[in-house]
């Protein structure tokens, strides 16, 4: 299923904003932010749990693809579960972008289980200003 | 056995309603959690990613331990928000305590975006063998 997350009202809004487009919408899927600043965007998701050695960020054709695994809290011997909300032991979710970016120059930063990735806009697609002549 | 059912209802989550709009921020959410049981703690283990060490505030009385914190994504930088999935969020989540947990040895560790509280049975609720004579 193809989720377009951005819905250009205008036809300009379609030529010069991202596309989004969100394949998986599976179960697991991690809560996610795009933002776009002028030379880049920047992705953040929500991955309570994952440590930085668990996640794998890819980026291929223009698709950013995140998958991490939430390894399970060590619980003592012969505890008893009382209570049981938390579920989702695998994430994984990919963004594709329209725009090109520089693929060699993608950062990722994990914190306090937020993943931020910065993925900086190629020269080309980078807004300039045209002076008339 | 008495005993053993008498123990897991200490500590039952009581999930809080949605507030929207509260201290500026677009929401209040109830974060999920488990909880374990072993023979001398209950063990919540809290999903907040997003939060830290300093926004994070717990209290415990008699009655009620309860959590909150702003979730603190630092998004510098502006720039147009194209997905808003996480948005801006206070969590807050209340647990009703029964009796029998040493509130003043309660102690708490925030990490990878989880927040684990260990809340100490008193003694007189501890699994105790007796050796017959």
């Amino acid at each position: 299923m193809f989720v377009r997350f951005d819905y250009p009202k205008t036809l300009e809004n379609l030529v010069n904003n991202f596309l989004v487009t969100d394949t998986v919408f599976s179960q697991s899927h991690p809560a996610i932010d795009i933002i776009e600043q002028e030379n880049q965007a920047v992705v953040i998701a929500e991955l309570p749990g994952v440590k930085k050695e668990d996640v794998k960020i890819e980026f291929e054709n223009a698709v950013l693809k995140i998958s991490a695994e939430r390894k399970p809290y060590e619980v003592p011997e012969n505890a008893k579960l009382v209570l049981k909300e938390l579920s989702s032991q695998k994430f994984d979710r990919s963004i594709q972008f329209e725009h090109d970016i520089d693929a060699g120059n993608i950062s990722a930063d994990l914190t306090n289980g937020i993943l931020k990735v910065v993925l900086p806009k190629s020269e080309s697609a980078k807004p300039r200003t045209i002076e008339v002549k | 056995m008495e005993n053993n059912k008498k123990n897991t209802a200490l500590v039952r989550a009581c999930c809080n309603a949605v507030v929207p709009g509260a201290e500026g921020y677009e929401m209040v959410v109830c974060p999920a959690a488990d909880i374990y049981e072993t023979s001398d703690a209950f063990i919540v283990e809290i999903d907040m990613p997003g939060a830290s060490k300093e926004s994070i505030s717990i209290t415990a009385d008699a009655r009620m331990l309860s959590v909150s914190s702003l979730q603190m994504i630092n998004d510098s930088g502006g720039g147009e928000i194209i997905v808003n999935e996480i948005g801006k969020k206070k969590y807050h989540r209340e647990f009703r305590l029964g009796t029998g947990i040493k509130l003043d040895d309660i102690r708490a560790e925030y990490k990878d975006g989880v927040l684990l509280i260990t809340l100490p049975k008193a003694d007189e609720l501890k699994a105790r063998q007796i050796r017959i004579q």
